[in-house]
């Protein structure tokens, strides 16, 4: 038996009185006015505790609303379970803390580069195709209006480019109905994008620098039919998302460090997936130019063709930091072949892959 | 604290709360919301408040935050659906995404007051809790047209606008179902902003006519001539805000009570204040964030320490009005998508 002075806070109202506890081993706890009147008498069923919060009074709380609350601020009722402790000892060690400093970073990296990109994908196998299909469209008419115009190629030029397309759709037996290639003159150079609908644009400047070397053409299409293939745009999609809501859900309640871990972390996340994701349409293209009787190093030819025709243009394109809306969209399909040449190495590293996958092939 | 006060009874806050405690409480419950996926963090912000408001003492009553963390979680849970929607949408279809933010922004004055109800009703005192009574064309008003009415006129009305929207959320909050009156005068406001602008105005000639010397003398380059101009005015705009602060925040407690309930006195004092927001400024910067858990203690001591409470024999006559059913959602609503409405 344990006697605690302490307040009676009537349920209810603001009424208050001073009053002692007295806790039986049983559980019971009667309690009474110091005159020594009994107020009432409480069973385990009756009542409960307000959360133990370190420094803080831990008040009983009865049936009706009720509240004991002990005089002592370190008084902890012999009730309380070790489940009701727990939080209290974790949040008064600083070990903990230490601890916590270093499992945090360990957590994140596991998250961002295993759990998120696998149930992200998974994911994209659920959504329907209409969805790929109006992304596609929409995305084609807003760059149309934008940043696009009407092929300039004569037609001599664009029959040889519907010769090549022809000949890929037939070779990889893709369904006519969903590959659809574009052609489009636009003002920033050589380069090639694909849709989710798979829809495949072509400017006009990549058709005159690859002009004289077809196998070049070849190699950037099967890249792009790489990433409808891989269903790339949507899994972009859903892996941002999945980490922007992963980001929000942990550092979102933090506050001050939320905004800024948000952006900066989605962003650099985002290059790093589409990265990989680069990588990706590389293999698709380098598997399948050998059923073209087409060497891999076509792929390393055409690297080279578009790094220098965009050696001018490397600086003034640095940044992609994505925004998590609709806009990014299109500024992502088109920044495509130039953000991966505006990094030596990477372009690079791919021309090499590329070595590799003829010496492989030969 | 025998119940039946006869006459008033006049004391400051007392805060109790510690910064070393703090950190560690605030530290393990953030570290246990990153690992959890953000779940924990419903628990972790009903701990921290916890803590906050039970080392908040007023007449050796502390003030108590009733919320369950279920009820936070639940409210934020939609909120994240809504928010996951939005992005998924808006990347889909453009058109889908704006819709989507036209009904936020129409839905806004209405979570703004689910917010702040929420929090009120939460929050307890002698276990008679708080309310918030305010309306969709009350907030509509005070939050959405008076701030284009101060921005239109320049904003000569802007000192007249935040009084009243101060004055309309302070007016709208009950206690045991009791009016709070905030008889403030726009009058106090344009006062505290003159003294402010003549002080950053004295404060920059000063430091224009000093530092214009020292960087004159000093060849080009990042010099101390330099680094103490940049600090100068550092400090001024630490004074600046405090001169407008003080005057601003004593001028509220003088004019906020119950009657018979409740009445307050504030004594803030301009370089004081000036001095804790400085340094709390630096200590965010230095430990990137770290500190924020000793700042709110620091600055909660000090406001407690300048504020007056007078309990008058009233107050032993509330009854609780308030229930404790309602949903978390407007508050987490108005977080996630960062409509936060704190002015003061």
């Amino acid at each position: 038996m344990i006697k605690i002075s302490g307040t009676y806070q009537l349920a209810g109202c603001s009424k208050s009185h001073p009053a002692t506890a007295i806790v039986y081993d049983t559980g019971q706890i009667v309690l009474q006015y110091i005159s020594g009147e009994k107020i009432n008498d409480n069973w385990p069923s009756d009542y409960h505790f307000s959360d133990v919060i370190p420094g803080l009074r831990v008040d009983l709380i009865l049936a009706d609303g009720a509240l004991f609350i002990p005089d002592d601020k370190s008084f902890r009722w012999p009730q309380l379970s070790s489940k009701n402790l727990l939080a209290e000892w974790l949040e008064s060690h600083w070990f903990v803390v230490l601890s916590s400093v270093l499992i945090v970073p360990l957590f994140i990296w596991s998250m961002v580069n295993y759990v998120l990109p696998a149930a992200a994908h998974s994911a994209v196998a659920f959504l329907p195709d209409s969805i790929a299909e109006s992304m596609g469209e929409q995305t084609l008419y807003i760059l149309d209006k934008t940043q696009f115009d009407p092929s300039e190629l004569n037609s001599e030029q664009q029959q040889q480019v519907t010769k090549l397309w022809q000949q890929i759709t037939r070779q990889l037996d893709l369904p006519a109905d969903k590959y659809q290639l574009h052609l489009r003159k636009f003002h920033m150079g050589a380069n090639a994008m694909a849709l989710p609908n798979g829809s495949i644009i072509v400017t006009d400047d990549i058709v005159t620098l690859m002009e004289k070397d077809p196998n070049a053409l070849t190699a950037v299409l099967l890249h792009e039919v790489g990433h409808v293939e891989h269903q790339h745009s949507l899994k972009m999609v859903a892996q941002t998302t999945a980490t922007t809501m992963l980001f929000a859900m942990m550092f979102g309640d933090i506050e001050g460090a939320g905004e800024l871990i948000l952006g900066a972390g989605t962003g650099l996340l985002q290059s790093a997936f589409s990265r990989d994701m680069e990588r990706e349409a590389d293999a698709f293209a380098h598997q399948n130019l050998p059923k073209f009787n087409i060497s891999p190093a076509a792929f390393a030819d055409a690297m080279e063709l578009l790094l220098s025709s965009h050696s001018s243009v490397y600086s003034s394109d640095e940044d992609d930091a994505e925004s998590p809306n609709g806009i990014g969209q299109e500024k992502n399909t088109l920044n495509h072949w130039l953000q991966y040449l505006s990094s030596h190495p990477q372009a690079k590293e791919r021309i090499k892959s590329a070595q590799q996958a003829r010496s492989n092939t030969h | 604290m025998e119940s039946g006060l006869s006459t008033d009874r006049t004391d400051i806050i007392k805060f109790s709360g510690q910064s070393g405690e703090y950190f560690k409480l605030w530290f393990v419950n953030m570290f246990l919301s990153i690992i959890t996926l953000g779940i924990y963090s419903a628990w972790a912000k009903v701990r921290n408040t916890q803590y906050m408001y039970g080392h908040t003492n007023v007449d050796n009553n502390s003030f108590r935050f009733l919320a369950t963390p279920v009820q936070i979680l639940k409210g934020r849970i939609i909120a994240v659906i809504v928010f996951i929607l939005y992005i998924a949408l808006s990347k889909i279809n453009p058109l889908i995404g704006i819709v989507m933010a036209l009904a936020f922004l129409v839905a806004s004055p209405w979570l703004i007051i689910q917010g702040i109800k929420f929090t009120m009703r939460m929050t307890a005192y002698r276990n008679v809790r708080f309310s918030f009574e305010g309306t969709y064309g009350g907030v509509i008003v005070h939050f959405i047209l008076l701030p284009i009415l101060g921005a239109i006129t320049l904003y000569l009305a802007m000192p007249w606008v935040i009084q009243q929207i101060q004055q309309y959320i302070h007016n709208n909050i009950t206690y045991g179902g009791k009016h709070f009156e905030q008889k403030s005068s726009a009058g106090q406001y344009y006062i505290a902003v003159l003294f402010s602008i003549g002080i950053a105005l004295l404060g920059a000639a000063l430091i224009t006519a000093f530092g214009g010397v020292t960087i004159a003398s000093s060849a080009a380059g990042p010099s101390p001539g330099l680094i103490l101009v940049g600090l100068a005015v550092f400090v001024l705009f630490g004074i600046v805000n405090a001169v407008y602060q003080t005057i601003v925040f004593n001028h509220l407690m003088k004019t906020l009570e119950i009657e018979n309930v409740v009445s307050f006195d504030a004594n803030m004092k301009t370089i004081p204040f000036a001095i804790l927001v400085l340094t709390n400024i630096l200590l965010i910067v230095a430990t990137f964030g770290l500190a924020i858990p000793i700042v709110k203690i620091r600055t909660t001591r000090y406001i407690a320490s300048v504020t007056q409470v007078t309990i008058k024999p009233g107050i032993d006559e509330l009854v609780n009005t308030v229930d404790g059913e309602h949903s978390a959602f407007g508050e987490e609503a108005a977080g996630l998508f960062d409509s936060d409405l704190s002015i003061v």
